[in-house]
């Protein structure tokens, strides 16, 4: 009995194609994803299918600055609420949205393992640790 | 006694940035002495000293490698598995901000004992501001001549805690969807590209260059019957002192909890983190250990304030966020288990659900393609079991 | 002839080395129920429930991907199988439609079947619905994919039978779903051939070919007692 292998053909790395594509540009195009589809000689469909499982991967174009605020137990334990409150009065728009001036992307995220530092958040690739609502402004400030 | 440092001797004492402090702290000898030995004298040594895995599975290091370096093949890889994406978990974090190069010396280790000429670290992309320093540790120990013949290249997760279960972090380096594999064939025999594969957390690759150094026997003195060693645990939640602390395994978890974290009016603990077992106060006199429950070492305390239905609820929440949705059990049965335990919490529960509840954990615990559907019920039979009357409450009309 | 013996249900059985467990149950007349397992094609692993019990292995086993090894014990139908079997069809039924009796594939539905064949009763666990508009553009294929239970036999099946691939998986967890494309519904200039190996092969009504003016309707497949 002949098994045929569906694994067998192996493309030449979508992941890390898409993550350096994403550290470039931003998020991933989808004229990109049908580039990169093309090139593989694989189904535009597996590159999407790997791009939308992944939550650090974007396939529509987020702010210059992406907050990613913790929301996970030890974090929410901490009075993470409070925080995420703060920067949606802060940045004007809630979780999961870009502010209209395209400045920040407002992400929830879970946990970031920086949970000796909680309530915790990453902005870019900067890490913000034992929050407060009063330190939130002066942080935001930073990144323009 | 209880604190001692093995896998952090070198945390705050060298510069990270900088091999050459680490070389006047032995550095580099373990991997030195490890090629002047035999695989298999590397192997026994390891097996000797009772090195079981620091990830959470707990699997035998020895054993693991010896399946790696005698399955058949030529191209062979040894993996480092730092995605740790747990709940509460946050020491391989901090071991690679403060020792690199026992990492990279660990993982040189088992790539000559495997058979391995190139090895993987997978860095999860929350902690993508670690890259330089882990790529500088490379390429010192690259230059200085310690990595002849192997090669280290490190691959950014990209946001996805079911990346961490060894079947699917291989799926991710090789570029795909981070799906679990079923087993067998198990990485020793069939991993990264079908090649034969160890995969070892941060810290067992950590205990390594000890354990060859100092010789299985010395470490083996440490611990229990079944737990031999330290074991560093992420402190987090209700405690006065979050933080890394390192135990020898068998030390009373009362120790750890609320003589060095600080711990008061505790309610219940989570060990393990969103996969991890919950217990109520009173039995926090248990030992640290495998025999009892250790996961990867999160623990996460609740005091007296807290809400069961809020805790389980949301732990439910992250693991369904994360399931990869392979499988049926884990993928249905996370979004029931999340709809039902926020009825409660509402108040909206029905008494029926708690026993429906019982027997989905019993489904998904069988059945689960992997380890995250299989222990991801763990919380809601944990508490059920023991605050059952909390459950109680949030049936509706009560 | 066989060189690895085992016990099936009580019985002494052998089979040969690299046969699965669900193989050599077949073999033996024992009829293990599947889903996304396609005989000929590399096995799935994704519905589970082909589990079974083996002794020494504290989880269920998945007897499709599962070789067998000399002096196994297993038992396919034991109550704890059985039980496990009915939750797993529950949760498959769980964000389901309720539309059967609207449902083009009601009387040949494999999912009914197997629901049916394990006397499944109410469901338990109901969960919210995956809502999502129908695709029926095309003029060789209609998809549903509200009724889709992810099974992924149409996306094996498109590749490894057909050579070509309209599908993959997207998303994950219980956003999960099959897509087409950029997750664009399969629209009337699409290149899917008329092939009808995915829409024979879908257990459930999420596929199905279009309903040509003058022709009949599937004749019926009547898989449902009762
Ligand atoms: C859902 C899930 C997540 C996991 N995450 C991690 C992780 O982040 N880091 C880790 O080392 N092991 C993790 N593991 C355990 C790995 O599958 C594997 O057992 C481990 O990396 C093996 O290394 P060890 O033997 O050194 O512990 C996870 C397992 C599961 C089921
Ligand atoms: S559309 Fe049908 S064959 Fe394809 S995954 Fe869904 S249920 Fe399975
Ligand atoms: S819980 Fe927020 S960083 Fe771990
Ligand atoms: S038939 Fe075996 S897992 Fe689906």
């Amino acid at each position: 009995m002949s098994k045929k292998d569906a694994t067998k053909k192996t493309f030449d790395n979508i992941l890390l194609t898409l993550e350096e594509t994403q550290e470039k540009v931003g998020y991933l195009p989808a004229e990109f994803m049908v580039e990169l589809a093309d090139s593989l000689d694989v189904p535009v469909s597996d590159v999407y299918g790997v791009a939308s499982f992944y939550s650090f991967l974007a396939t529509r174009p987020p702010g210059r600055n992406v907050i990613r605020i913790c929301k996970s137990l030890p974090c929410h334990l901490k009075d993470g609420q409070t925080i995420i409150d703060t920067i949606e009065k802060e940045i004007g728009v809630k979780p999961g949205r870009t502010t209209p001036d395209g400045r920040f992307s407002f992400e929830l995220t879970n946990c970031i393992g920086l949970c000796d530092g909680a309530p915790a958040m990453l902005i870019n690739h900067n890490v913000h640790v034992d929050l407060t609502p009063g330190k939130i402004a002066s942080i935001l400030d930073k990144y323009k | 006694m209880p604190q001692a440092k093995i896998v952090l001797k070198n945390c705050g004492i060298i510069d990270p940035k900088d091999i050459n402090t680490y070389r006047t702290k032995d550095g580099f000898k373990a991997l030195d002495k490890a090629r002047g030995m035999t695989a298999a004298g590397v192997i026994n040594e390891i097996k000797t000293s009772g090195l079981r895995g620091r990830g959470g599975a707990g699997f035998p290091c020895g054993v693991k490698w010896e399946g790696a370096r005698n399955s058949p093949g030529d191209e062979k890889y040894v993996i480092c598995n730092a995605d740790e994406g747990e709940v509460g978990t946050f020491k391989d974090r901090y071991i690679i901000q403060n020792d690199p190069f026992s990492l990279v010396e660990g993982l040189a280790i088992a790539g000559y004992t495997v058979g391995a000429r190139q090895g993987y670290i997978y860095l999860r992309a929350e902690y993508s501001y670690l890259l330089g320093l882990l790529r500088g540790a490379i390429d010192q120990a690259q230059e200085a001549g310690y990595l002849d013949g192997f090669n280290i290249a490190i691959r950014l997760g990209a946001g996805a805690y079911i990346c961490g279960e060894e079947s699917a972090l291989m799926e991710s380096i090789e570029g795909k969807r981070g799906e679990s594999r079923y087993r067998p064939p198990f990485p020793t025999v069939a991993g990264l590209w079908q090649k034969p594969t160890t995969i070892n957390n941060v810290e067992t690759l950590m205990n390594v260059a000890q354990i060859v150094l100092n010789g299985g026997g010395w470490y083996a003195q440490m611990g229990t019957e079944r737990s031999k060693g330290t074991k560093v645990f992420s402190v987090s939640g209700d405690v006065a002192r979050p933080g890394v602390y390192e135990m020898v395994l068998g030390s009373p978890l009362r120790e750890l909890v609320e003589g060095l974290a600080g711990a008061k009016d505790i309610k219940m603990i989570q060990i393990g983190g969103a996969t991890g077992r919950i217990i109520p106060y009173d039995m926090i006199d248990t030992p640290l250990a495998f025999e009892s429950y250790l996961g990867a070492g999160a623990i996460t305390v609740y005091n007296k304030s807290r809400d069961v239905l809020d805790i389980v609820g949301r732990t439910m929440e992250f693991l369904a966020e994360e399931s990869c949705g392979k499988c049926t059990p884990c993928r249905q049965g996370m979004e029931w288990m999340v709809e039902v335990l926020g009825r409660f919490h509402r108040g909206e529960g029905l008494a029926r659900d708690i026993g429906y509840m019982e027997v989905l954990a019993d489904t998904m615990a069988l059945s689960s393609l992997c380890g995250l559907g299989q222990a991801a019920p763990f919380a809601v039979v944990d508490t059920l079991k023991y605050f059952r009357s909390d459950y109680e409450k949030g049936i509706s009309g009560k | 002839m066989g060189d690895i013996t085992l016990t099936m249900n009580g019985a002494a059985i052998s089979g040969r080395e690299g046969m699965t467990i669900l193989e050599v149950a077949r073999e033996n007349g024992i009829d293990i129920p599947t889903l996304c397992y396609l005989k000929e094609l590399t096995p799935i692993g994704a519905c589970r429930l082909c589990v079974v019990e083996v002794e020494g292995s504290r989880m269920l086993v998945g007897s499709c991907h599962t070789p067998i090894a000399p002096g196994m014990v297993i038992q396919t139908h034991s109550p704890k199988v059985l039980e496990v079997r009915r939750v797993l069809i529950e949760l498959m039924m769980a964000s389901h439609p309720d539309s059967c009796i609207v449902c083009e594939a009601a009387n040949c539905c494999e999912l009914r079947m197997r629901a049916t064949d394990l006397e499944v009763g109410l469901p338990r666990f109901r969960t919210r619905l995956r809502y999502f508009p129908l695709e029926d553009e095309n003029s060789n294929i209609i998809r549903d994919m509200s009724k889709c239970i992810l099974c992924r036999r149409c996306v094996t099946a498109c590749y490894n039978t057909e050579g070509k691939k309209m599908f993959s998986l997207a998303y994950r967890g219980f956003e999960s779903k099959v897509i087409y494309d950029l997750d664009k519904p399969v629209g009337s200039d699409e290149t899917c051939r008329d092939c009808d190996t995915c829409i024979s092969l879908c257990p459930t009504g999420a596929l199905r070919q279009p309903i040509k003016f003058g022709q009949r309707k599937k004749g019926p497949v009547l898989y449902v007692k009762g």
